[in-house]
């Protein structure tokens, strides 16, 4: 079959799976919080981006809906169907691994996108865009890293899902542990964190926050870049040696 | 069809579809699957077994999904297992009840369809609709099918590419009587059509109709394999055992006993506990003796018919 077609048939049904599933209704409910706050600061006057940002921005979405968002599709892209056994009638077509690991990439990712970049923007227009150019620069700045940062957790956490069912788990361990935690104490392990790939992206467009831990724009962009095509190369590889978890037989 | 121990395979035979020589496989500590020798070739092969004997694990084995521990299993010439262009020849009706319960039957056999690279995909999925009957609900949410149609929206999935070997997992589970003759019929015109089709079941009826040739699989091992109707002559010496309720057991224990067919009577835990060589005629039996005694029949229930006590029978042989 053509790989392509066969892409566009699995990202497909996968993009109604994600979307028909209960907590995607709880993760559109949740990214409306920002933008609430985003009105909140506009009704109240508030004319300092950097403050503004910093709060909804970095403290919101970077930190908070960005990762949540994205962990949560990205494991649940194959997690579901894993867990289900509907993955048997993916792993039984003569389709290359790579495939399906792209095609289930490409849905899980374009969620995530889809979700905090219209979360974003929407925050950015109400609050951002009315302060001038800085607000612009500042609000597509976010979008880019909303992007960004959606296809790195999107592509690692559906790779992680291939070896473990604890891989939502580990995720959420991730973006408050070391995310949260260590990479704030820590500030070489910047080059091992998504959410600084995220910040280091938005600062491609302005830079309002001086953090020493901030990844330069170029560095950033490529440690995400490494990541996915890491990721996704270990998904292909896993997806070729995946076997059937033990059946009540 | 033909089913035979590997060893005992004549020299230059055409290669069978499906071959399994000493293949095993084990779980850490636990063996699944041990030391199994067979090949099949066109025809219809039922896989039986009690639950827990390797069957799932085995079509896994031969679905690519698991690799053997030991010894090798080939289908059509080939290891399934990391070869995903083998399934241009298999078709799949896993175990597991769940389909996509968003999509529409036919969006599901076209799914399958497309994924196996057929040129008219539509047309294959209104044909494999039609061969498993589901013409009327090819338009609803799978996620509305009873159990007997999920089944066979499996099996439509499954042959849309008309595979040259099927592997079905318990695939009547859920249909009602009529569906499943219906499937069974599938199955055998397909068989004639020169199909290898290895079918899993625990139910010894299911392979009667079917399966001239079958599998008998007890713990992980291959117990017996060959014509249905010679193993099935295997078990007709051994005792069953019937229960039964009644109005008096006492009575109809005396009548019962009267007859040769009958080889011990008990009664115990307030019900009768019968033992017989013939089945088909003691049902005859009950009927007769019980109008004759004056008794009520309340329930007649088989105690021993399951699986396990056949192929317990069959191992301790």
């Amino acid at each position: 079959m053509n790989s392509v077609a066969a892409v566009r048939d699995i990202a497909g049904v996968t993009l109604r799976q994600l979307l028909g599933r209960r907590r995607t209704v709880l993760l559109v409910l949740l990214s409306v919080v920002p933008i609430l706050l985003a009105a909140a600061f506009r009704a109240a006057g508030e004319t300092d981006i950097e403050r503004f940002t910093r709060i909804v921005f970095d403290g919101l979405y970077v930190a908070i809906l960005l990762p949540l968002v994205a962990v949560l599709f990205g494991t649940g892209a194959f997690g579901a169907e894993i867990e289900d056994g509907t993955i048997v009638y993916l792993l039984a077509k003569p389709i290359p691994r790579a495939a399906v690991v792209i095609a289930k990439a490409l849905s899980a990712a374009g969620v995530a996108i889809a979700l905090t970049v219209a979360s974003a923007g929407l925050s950015g227009v109400i609050e951002l865009l009315p302060a001038g150019s800085d607000g612009q620069a500042a609000t597509f700045g976010y979008i880019t890293a909303m992007a960004v940062g959606s296809v790195c957790y999107a592509t690692l956490f559906l790779a992680l899902s291939l070896f473990t069912r604890r891989a939502l788990v580990i995720g959420i361990g991730y973006m408050l542990v070391w995310e949260g935690g260590l990479s704030s104490l820590l500030p070489g392990i910047a080059n091992l964190s998504i959410r600084q790939y995220s910040l280091g992206v938005a600062d491609a467009f302005i830079q309002l926050h001086q953090d020493p831990a901030r990844l330069t724009p170029s560095t950033a962009m490529t440690l995400a870049v490494i990541l996915v095509v890491v990721a996704m190369v270990v998904a292909s590889w896993r997806l070729m040696r995946f076997e059937l978890p033990g059946s009540s037989d | 069809m033909t089913v035979q121990n590997v060893e005992s395979m004549p020299g230059p035979a055409p290669a069978p579809a499906i071959e399994l020589v000493n293949a095993a496989r084990w779980y850490g500590n636990v063996v699944a699957v041990n030391d199994v020798s067979f090949a099949l070739g066109p025809g219809v092969t039922g896989l039986l077994g009690p639950n827990g004997a390797g069957k799932t694990t085995l079509l896994h084995m031969l679905a690519g999904f698991l690799a053997p521990s030991a010894g090798t299993v080939h289908v059509l010439g080939r290891s399934p297992h990391r070869d995903p262009s083998v399934y241009r020849q298999i078709g799949l009706v896993p175990e597991r009840e769940a389909v996509y319960p968003f999509l529409t039957g036919f969006e599901y056999v076209r799914f399958n369809a497309r994924l196996q690279g057929m040129a008219d995909a539509d047309a294959a999925s209104r044909r494999a609709i039609s061969l498993v009957g589901l013409d009327d609900a090819a338009h609803r949410a799978i996620g509305t099918y009873s159990k007997g149609m999920r089944q066979r929206a499996k099996v439509a999935g499954a042959l849309v590419h008309d595979p040259q070997v099927l592997l079905l997992d318990e695939p009547f589970n859920g249909m009602d009587p009529r569906q499943r003759l219906a499937m069974m019929d599938l199955l055998g015109q397909m068989a004639e059509a020169g199909r290898t089709i290895l079918f899993s079941s625990h139910i010894l009826e299911e392979v009667e109709r079917i399966g001239t040739e079958i599998l008998v699989m007890v713990s992980g091992r291959l117990a017996a394999s060959g014509d249905f109707r010679a193993i099935r002559a295997l078990m007709t010496d051994r005792p069953h055992t019937i229960k039964i309720r009644s109005s008096d057991d006492r009575r109809l224990a005396t009548a019962l006993m009267a007859d040769p067919a009958v080889f011990a009577v008990e009664l115990k835990d307030g019900s009768l506990a019968v033992q017989t060589a013939h089945l088909s005629t003691f049902r005859r039996l009950i009927a007769g003796a019980s109008r004759a005694a004056g008794v009520r029949l309340v329930e007649v229930v088989s105690a021993d018919e399951s699986l396990e006590s056949v192929f317990d029978y069959l191992v301790r042989r």
